[in-house]
């Protein structure tokens, strides 16, 4: 190709680039500084917004939040779509059929589970509660999303249950993976869990950083959950970043500590993303034949 | 032996049907209680209705333009894949060749990988109102094609990486022009990679709700989210008809799925196994 033809072919993805991430960037960071209300004239403030914000319990409690969500990502949610990836891959009787309905919630909208589960714990139509009152064991049931002990968790667990996507990826890399490498192995005595252990793990670890990635993607812009099951509430335990940015924003209208608040975002995203994808390079270019 | 592997199976199995039944009886839950009147639902929630009635959802057909909302979510969804897909193919294309800045054009993509989209709340707002697109259906799918262009352009680079050399080689030297190497060589091989792309990009602008929110004002670029959203407060004391006006929002996705399942599971089987 010619060096014409390059600047042709690169020019739509770089349009994109160039407006949607470098502009918001540069203006991100420069508005962080000012006073404004989304309206009037810009007040110069310096770093007064980034004090203000970092001294508010209401971040620091977004912040803490949204690092238990990427760690439910790590270590609940990942590695439940890893075990039934494992089963799966052995192909039991209807496997396929499994497979496919395991994904079914992943074509469903995060705004409509949100609110399904909303419904499901809540306290008097509630699907939870009332089968433990079903079951004789009435006395466990609870205002799941409104006590400060079990918000945060409940308005977890359709992101840590529904797995499809990520067991996908897991089953396509374990599709991957040469009969033979199982067959050698049968020979030397390995089956069962210690097939999954010594060979299947091992080779999956370009799909586990993949999942990661996405994953603790997804925990940072996340905005569903909080925002529809609980509003943020009881007393903050469940705001993460994107709710404390969207309410400084909207229901505060001070656009300037909404930014800062996002300029802190983009450092925190930035650092762990880039972190987990220098774990994902380290397994890139390993061959398995 | 034989014993000790047939206990093994059983647990799996057992595991297995145990998450299965988790994931999905909060939907057949979901669809039984959109069938009942509201009443109902708060004196026996848990009982099995005794008559089915269509009545929630011709509430929620007569006091809101469902169709529309749908019709907005739709048109976004193909016009973010439209948008996302030509810049990442045609991106793809060219960064299979060497040339001179190359790292740092990749490097370029790659940075809205590692960027939380969510902190750009405000530049995005003030980005679509200026240029006018602000309660606008092209300015929703705007963003999103931003949002979703990174992750496109890496399963789609990353699938293009994997065609042999000889393969493209072999069509310059017949002659072939670069769009004519794109189209007949290139393109044609890359589908799988391609699918997973429109998969990740469709789901992703299907289930937005933040800038489908903060971007729209009036009914003419209200998407399907953004109107369930609005079913909560205004049908506050009616459960049923926000029941009803769920199934109707999960309704299509489900069809849409179930006539595609081997084309997106197969699909993304086929491509994504990049590390």
């Amino acid at each position: 190709m010619k060096k014409r033809q390059y600047s042709i072919y690169l020019a739509p993805a770089i349009i994109l680039t160039l407006v949607f991430y470098i502009f918001p960037l540069l203006y991100l960071c420069y508005v962080s500084l000012f006073q404004w209300d989304g309206l009037g004239p810009m007040k110069f403030v310096s770093t007064q917004n980034f004090q203000k914000v970092l001294a508010d319990r209401v971040f620091q409690s977004a912040f803490k939040n949204t690092l238990i969500w990427i760690l439910s990502a790590l270590f609940l949610h990942i590695p439940l779509g890893i075990v039934l990836a494992l089963m799966l891959s052995r192909k039991p009787k209807g496997w396929k059929l499994m497979r496919i309905m395991y994904f079914v919630p992943n074509v469903i909208s995060t705004t409509a589970i949100a609110f399904l589960w909303y419904f499901i714990f809540h306290v008097d139509v509630g699907l939870i509660n009332n089968v433990l009152k079903a079951v004789g064991l009435g006395n466990l049931a609870h205002p799941w999303l409104n006590s400060l002990d079990t918000a945060l968790i409940s308005s977890q667990i359709p992101f840590i249950l529904y797995v499809g996507l990520t067991m996908v990826i897991f089953l396509t890399q374990l599709s991957t993976i040469p009969e033979s490498l199982y067959e050698a192995a049968e020979v030397d005595g390995a089956n069962g869990l210690k097939r999954d252990f010594y060979i299947s793990l091992p080779l999956m670890k370009p799909a586990i950083a993949t999942n990661i990635l996405l994953n603790t993607a997804f925990c940072l812009r996340n905005f569903e959950y909080p925002f529809l099951m609980t509003g943020g509430g009881p007393a903050n335990k469940t705001t993460n970043l994107s709710l404390y940015i969207y309410r400084q924003m909207i229901n505060a209208n001070k656009y300037g500590v909404s930014m800062a608040a996002g300029v802190i975002t983009v450092i925190m995203g930035f650092c762990i993303m880039y972190s987990v994808s220098l774990i994902g390079k380290e397994r890139k270019g390993k061959t398995y034949d | 032996m034989i014993k000790k592997f047939k206990v093994s199976v059983m647990i799996m199995y057992f595991f297995l049907l145990l998450v299965f039944a988790f994931m999905l009886i909060p939907f057949v839950w979901l669809i039984i209680s959109s069938f009942r009147p509201n009443a109902d639902l708060f004196n026996a929630p848990f009982a099995i209705p005794e008559k089915l009635s269509f009545e929630n959802y011709i509430a929620v057909f007569q006091s809101h333009p469902m169709l529309l909302y749908f019709g907005n979510s739709v048109a976004i969804a193909f016009l973010v894949t439209v948008i996302t897909i030509f810049a990442a193919v045609m991106a793809s294309y060219a960064c299979i060749h060497r040339f001179r800045v190359k790292p740092g054009i990749l490097l370029l993509f790659s940075l809205g990988l590692f960027i939380p989209t969510n902190a750009f709340m405000v530049p995005y707002y003030v980005l679509i109102n200026r240029i006018g697109l602000y309660d606008n259906i092209l300015g929703i799918a705007l963003v999103y094609a931003g949002i979703n262009f990174p992750m496109s352009f890496m399963v789609i680079k990353g699938y293009m990486d994997t065609i042999p050399a000889e393969l493209k080689e072999a069509a310059c030297i017949d002659g072939a022009k670069a769009r004519q190497v794109l189209m007949k060589v290139i393109l044609p091989i890359s589908v799988p990679g391609i699918v997973t792309a429109c998969v990740f990009i469709v789901i992703n602008s299907w289930n937005e709700l933040l800038f489908a929110n903060l971007l729209n004002q009036s009914d003419k670029s209200r998407t399907i989210q953004v109107a369930i959203r609005s079913f909560l407060t205004t049908f506050e004391a009616n459960y049923a008809y926000a029941f009803a006006a769920m199934v109707v929002t999960i309704l299509p996705t489900i069809i849409i799925y179930a006539l595609l399942t081997d084309k997106i599971i197969g699909g993304m089987t086929a491509g994504s196994v990049k590390g």
